[in-house]
């Protein structure tokens, strides 16, 4: 309870929102998994396992650190197998037209937080190519968030970025790109760009695979590179 | 302080900190996932928390904190403006006991109100005149200072009266 500003005694707003503003009582679920959450692991029943179960765990684990720089870091798979993936879900939004420009400030907030990827800073377009859809896409069972470009010529471009820390880019991939190194390949018929930025895979995909088209398609990874700031919210 | 001391207390403000949050976010799922992601950082800051402080205040810091950085974005409200109140009204959830038709329109107001008030007026004012903090709990909370909380709460009272000399309701 607070005084006004001149120091008068609790007046009637204070009262009213006291008296009339319904108080939210915590749903019981939300109890239980608070409580859940709370609960210190020491309350609940010891398992006779567990001692012998995190003893050969801790094993494995030496013996897997002792290994680990022998390992390879990646498979090559892994960024054909994600490639895939970004293709499948670029022929999706081709062929389902899915364009909705206006529904992009509305919709890209929401988008971030159910992908975990957070945009500082967007690209939205220029004379050449604008941003129409921002929805979300799901790559291997995980999810990514997409921009979607359609440029003057109708060609689609989809920007897509993901969390996939096991996708490594292949030096002999490379290519320099302005200031950028990243990979170029084709999948499908259809030619990406594949780098990573702030721990985040991102993936361009489009249609134009012709030489002069993938000199265009470069000319836009510069506008999306040097104009978009991207970050994981985990 | 121990664990499990510092566990029932925290429990204790559950009711409060979801009722903050629906006022915040002004929906039921957004403010139960809120006051989740309050819960988890409060255990894993646990031993930030220094005993014989206000556990409630500290809570409520840590689930405003919470909010601007994973929820306001949502919002969409316009920047803190001194002069203006924002447009459009959001929905607000509640599960309000059965009342008289009066009343609940009153209550619906009152809400209605209080949401069209922007976070930084919004949350002094329920701190202090709802939750009953002091305003130097609020302003620690706020990271501002005491004057500014004031100032924030007689701002928001006078634009609640406003607002419901507009819907016909007390002024």
């Amino acid at each position: 309870m607070t005084p006004d500003m001149d120091g008068n005694e609790p007046d009637e707003m204070a009262r009213l929102l006291r008296e009339r503003l319904p108080r939210h009582q915590a749903p019981s679920r939300l109890r239980v998994s608070v409580a859940d959450a709370l609960d210190p692991p020491r309350h609940r029943r010891p398992s006779l396992w567990l001692a012998p179960a995190l003893s050969a765990l801790a094993t494995a684990m030496v013996m897997l650190l002792w290994l680990a720089p022998s390992l390879p870091r990646s498979s090559p798979d892994q960024l054909q197998r994600l490639s895939r993936a970004v293709v499948s879900e670029y022929a999706r939004a081709v062929f389902a037209e899915e364009v909705n420009p206006g529904a992009v400030p509305a919709s890209l907030p929401r988008v971030m937080r159910e992908s975990g990827v957070i945009l500082p800073w967007v690209f939205t377009g220029d004379q050449d190519i604008q941003l129409v859809n921002a929805p979300l896409a799901y790559l291997e069972g995980g999810r990514a968030l997409a921009l979607t470009y359609q440029d003057h010529a109708g060609h689609s471009v989809s920007y897509i970025i993901t969390r996939a820390p096991n996708v490594a880019i292949p030096d002999r991939e490379r290519v320099q790109i302005a200031r950028w190194r990243p990979a170029v390949r084709t999948e499908d018929g259809f030619a990406l760009i594949v780098w990573k930025q702030a721990g985040l895979v991102c993936v361009m995909v489009s249609d134009l695979v012709s030489d002069a088209d993938l000199g265009r398609f470069k000319e836009y990874f510069i506008k999306f590179r040097s104009s978009t700031e991207v970050s994981d919210s985990y | 302080m121990a664990d499990d001391e510092f566990r029932q207390q925290a429990l204790r403000h559950l009711d409060a900190l979801y009722n903050l949050a629906v006022y915040l976010t002004r929906n039921g799922s957004e403010a139960e996932d809120l006051v989740q992601e309050t819960y988890a950082r409060a255990l894993r800051f646990s031993h930030r928390f220094e005993p014989g402080t206000y556990m409630r205040a500290w809570m409520f810091q840590i689930l405003r904190n919470t909010f601007l950085t994973f929820y306001r974005l949502r919002e969409r409200e316009p920047a803190l403006s001194e002069a203006g109140v924002p447009d459009g009204e959001a929905p607000m959830f509640h599960h309000a006991p059965a009342e008289d038709g009066e009343t609940a329109g009153a209550h619906m107001d009152l809400e209605r109100a209080l949401g069209r008030i922007p976070e930084e007026f919004r949350t002094p004012l329920l701190l202090a005149e709802v939750e009953g903090l002091s305003l130097e709990e609020v302003a620690r909370i706020m990271d501002c200072p005491v004057g500014t909380v004031k100032s924030r709460i007689f701002r928001a009272k006078e634009r609640l009266r406003a607002l419901l000399t507009d819907y016909g309701g007390p002024s």
